[in-house]
């Protein structure tokens, strides 16, 4: 037998085909209905998505729970008969209630999508929001959040949004144990008849789709009669603290959280993907410089992450990491370094070439199958964006220059802006 | 139903392969048969820290995770009980970097002395950041030890104490390489967007040089059937009271495992199932209640897990439990709650496969159990679950004396 030159294969440029095959329908009623058809297995995701967010609330957990009662209970089921029909039906139902957006996203085989689409009917716009049901569902959040204030790491980000974007914004506004008791059904369904309207859905539907899908649709939601109360829109100032540093002592506590960052630009701004590639280099793979130095170099910590998140009224970055409580100081300091480096070298040709390859492959994983399709696709439509945001990000990806990455490290990451939150 | 190819070369290595055209990418998964049921009782956590040191290089690869990232890959790796599994995807094109970077650290990893250092702090402030100083996060390092008394599952993948990790030296982490990674001790599958002849000729081409080593056949204690009904009490600086019970399974393989999957759905799953709506919705003991089972290879666990509602008294929230489980075992479950169950699991088994990395992990691991075609005969084999079944099973297995039972109890102040 030869033996083998154990020497790197030849890599082959990565090309991601960016392309989100995402057709739009309007109902009847003009809900809009965006249809992605792709993927192997018969089955079909359908996200339904509102602009009902923890943005719209003016009483703190109301936006949240109005989303979790939705599936509690309907005009013509009890809480337990419809969540034992929809298990029957083999339904993986999943609510969410983001700072922006809010809605439902459910998966399921095609052969039982007629009834499921029945039922989302009434779990959308016929919730009972029964008083009892509502009770339990508070007594499991109180207990949650309890269980999290436990913990370092819920303190640090709840006292980093808090920081950045100030108590008085429902992006920072933390959520106190008395907030449970203001909490009632009266407030929910007055919330969800102004913000669960047909005129505020959008729906995106992605897997194997069939000739039916259309028609049954139709039938289910093209009736629904749109009122006119159109969402009024939010206006309190964002206005961070002016004390950067915050540190909240946990007794007994093992290890510290520290959370650095500050608010910043989103995917409307012509800055943001060449942000995300920065932040890609600083802290966001494994080959990242502060995984390398404060994990990999110094095993100060299991992991440390910096990611860049679009909101829409506003943007953060935010560096997380969990470290022994003896390594919080030099952790910071590490991070500053790194900072300030980005700010002042280049960044060397061949590491900028290993991001902009692994950003590539990134990018086509984002791509990759019908649900992958459907995210990609509303992370742009949430910003009223499309295509474009993604071809042109696949260009900076390819095209940008190391003093690029150096005039944004200065403009994004000025040290003196940043906030130091830490708890442990 | 999941097409593959599958072969074996000269060295004992397993491969098989999924064709997937719809996806650009190719995932690729190998499983070593090998978990933290074969670290040294006096060195548990060992399986699961070389896992973290396959990433520190190899022979002739000074980083794992940079030509990988170069090539537009991307990898992660877990490490449980029974395996450990280290998996990547890459755009196909260049695919060979997968088995050029993962047949270089079959044959040789990097080991430096300092290297090992490194990675024990690092899976120690692991241990603290998901075990330690986590509220509830110790509890498996509590049930474990007591469910078993001689069975290696007796402590977690992470290890029994940090003190442990400490005393890992050069020499061992040697000896543990040599002893369980081997060619004939591992089973690489490709799924995505490659034919198996392409497969093939790269498994034969990468890892056919490596010498088959014969991995170690491991002989483990087999745990005594539990006779007595084991109970402990602990306290906390947590919010509320947590009731954990345990109760011994058969193998992954046993023909009662179908059944308890199932029956484990009835009683927990999701919202639907009856503990909650008995519990939670109509009693109002606890904030929330689920149970599931360890799908162990050696036999496991089903574990239960409520947090009780603040100002249940914990006796009455046990017996309260044990008294939804008798009744399951005396009077059969109806035919529309079985269905229901049995749905859902059709429904999560096809949506799993909608991912070729699912895919991939799915054979390696029906293959280690004896045959990757064991993942297209599931659904059949839940489907053949009967109601009498269900009461039977219940009736083997859940009984107070093959049962650990933990009072997980809070020392706050505003506890009652």
């Amino acid at each position: 037998m030869t033996s083998l030159h154990r020497s790197q294969p030849p890599i082959f440029p990565v090309n991601a085909g960016i392309n989100i095959p995402a057709e739009l329908f309007s109902l009847k009623n003009g809900i809009p209905l965006f249809i992605i058809d792709a993927g192997t297995e018969d089955v079909t995701r359908i996200e339904f998505v509102f602009r009902a967010g923890i943005v719209y609330e003016t009483i703190p957990l109301v936006a949240t729970s109005t989303n979790m009662m939705l599936s509690e209970g309907t005009m013509n089921y009890t809480a337990e008969e419809l969540n034992s029909i929809l298990d029957y039906y083999g339904v993986f139902l999943n609510l969410s209630a983001e700072k922006d957006t809010a809605g439902v996203t459910i998966y399921f085989l095609n052969k039982y999508i007629e009834k499921v689409l029945e039922l989302m009917n009434e779990i959308l716009f016929h919730p009972a929001f029964s008083e009892r049901e509502l009770d339990t569902m508070l007594k499991k959040r109180l207990s949650w959040y309890r269980i999290n204030k436990q913990k370092v790491q819920n303190l640090a980000t709840d006292n980093f949004f808090e920081s950045v974007f100030g108590s008085n914004h429902p992006y920072g506004h933390q959520v106190k144990e008395s907030d449970f008791e203001v909490v009632k059904s009266s407030l929910l369904r007055e919330f969800h008849s102004r913000y669960y309207n047909p005129q505020g859905m959008t729906v995106i539907v992605s897997g194997k789709i069939h000739e039916k899908t259309i028609t049954l649709f139709e039938h289910y939601f093209g009736e629904l009669h749109f009122e006119n109360n159109s969402p009024t829109d939010f206006d309190v100032p964002i206005k961070g603290s002016s004390e950067k540093k915050m540190f909240t002592e946990k007794k007994g506590a093992l290890q510290t959280s520290v959370r650095i960052g500050s608010a910043t630009i989103n995917k409307r701004h012509p800055d943001y993907p060449g942000l995300k590639i920065l932040n890609v280099i600083l802290g966001g793979y494994f080959g990242s410089r502060l995984m390398k130095n404060i994990r990999e170099e110094k095993g100060y910590t299991y992991g440390i992450h910096s990611s860049v998140t679009s909101l829409n009224l506003s943007g953060f970055k935010i560096i997380s990491t969990e470290v022994g409580k003896k390594y919080t100081r030099k952790t910071a300091g590490e991070i500053y370094k790194e900072i300030r480096l980005l700010q002042t070298l280049p960044v060397p040709e061949d590491e900028l070439e290993v991001v902009r390859n692994y950003m590539s492959g990134e990018m086509i994983r984002m791509f990759d199958g019908p649900f992958a399709l459907a995210e990609s696709f509303k992370s742009v439509w949430e910003f009223g964006l499309g295509n474009n945001y993604f071809l042109n990000f696949m260009d900076t990806i390819r095209t940008i220059t190391s003093d690029e990455i150096i005039r944004l490290a200065q403009l994004y990451y000025n040290i003196d802006d940043l906030y130091e939150i830490t708890a442990g | 139903m999941i097409n593959f190819s599958s072969f074996s070369l000269k060295n004992g290595l397993k491969v098989i392969v999924h064709e997937d055209r719809s996806s650009p990418l190719v995932a690729m998964n190998i499983l070593y048969d090998v978990g933290s049921k074969d670290d040294d009782p006096a060195m548990t956590g060992m399986a699961h820290l070389f896992e973290h040191l396959m990433y520190c290089g190899s022979v002739n690869i000074p980083e794992y995770d940079l030509p990988l990232q170069r090539a537009g890959g991307e990898n992660n790796a877990f490490t449980n009980n029974d395996i450990t599994n280290y998996y990547l995807t890459i755009p196909s094109e260049n695919i060979e970097t997968g088995f050029w970077l993962e047949s270089d650290r079959m044959l040789q990893p990097d080991f430096s002395r300092n290297k090992l250092e490194i990675q024990k702090k690092v899976v120690i402030e692991e241990f603290k950041q998901r075990y330690l100083n986590q509220p509830y996060g110790d509890v498996m390092l509590l049930l474990r030890p007591n469910a078993y008394r001689v069975h290696p599952y007796r402590w977690p993948t992470i290890g029994m104490d940090t003190s442990h990790l400490e005393s890992i030296g050069l020499k061992n982490v040697r000896n543990f390489f040599l002893s369980h990674y081997a060619p004939d001790n591992a089973i690489l599958t490709l799924s995505g967007n490659i034919t198996a002849e392409k497969g093939y000729n790269l498994s034969e081409k990468w890892f056919g040089p490596i010498t088959g080593r014969v991995a170690a056949r491991r002989q483990l204690p087999a745990e005594p059937p539990q006779t007595e009904e084991r109970k402990l009490t602990v306290e906390r600086n947590v919010p509320s009271h947590s009731l954990y019970k345990a109760w011994h399974i058969g193998p992954r393989l046993s023909e009662d495992f179908p059944t308890l999957d199932l029956l484990t759905d009835l009683l927990a799953g999701g919202e639907s199932g009856r503990l909650y709506n008995r519990l939670v919705r109509e009693k109002n003991l606890f904030t929330e209640i689920n149970i599931y089972i360890t799908s162990e290879i050696d036999p496991g666990l089903m574990i239960l897990n409520g947090k009780l509602l603040k100002g249940t008294d914990m006796t009455k929230a046990d017996i309260a439990v044990n008294e939804l489980i008798e009744e399951l075992k005396n009077s059969p479950v109806t035919e529309n709650e079985l269905e229901k169950v049995k749905n859902k699991f059709e429904s999560s088994t096809v949506l799993s496969n909608t991912s070729i990395l699912n895919k991939a992990m799915n054979l390696s691991f029906c293959e280690l159990l004896g045959d990757a075609g064991l993942l297209n005969s599931e659904i059949e084999n839940y489907r053949a679950v009967s109601s009498k079944m269900v009461t039977d099973t219940a009736g083997n297995y859940l009984n107070p004396e093959n049962c650990t039972t933990l009072y997980y109890m809070s020392a706050l102040k505003n506890q009652p």
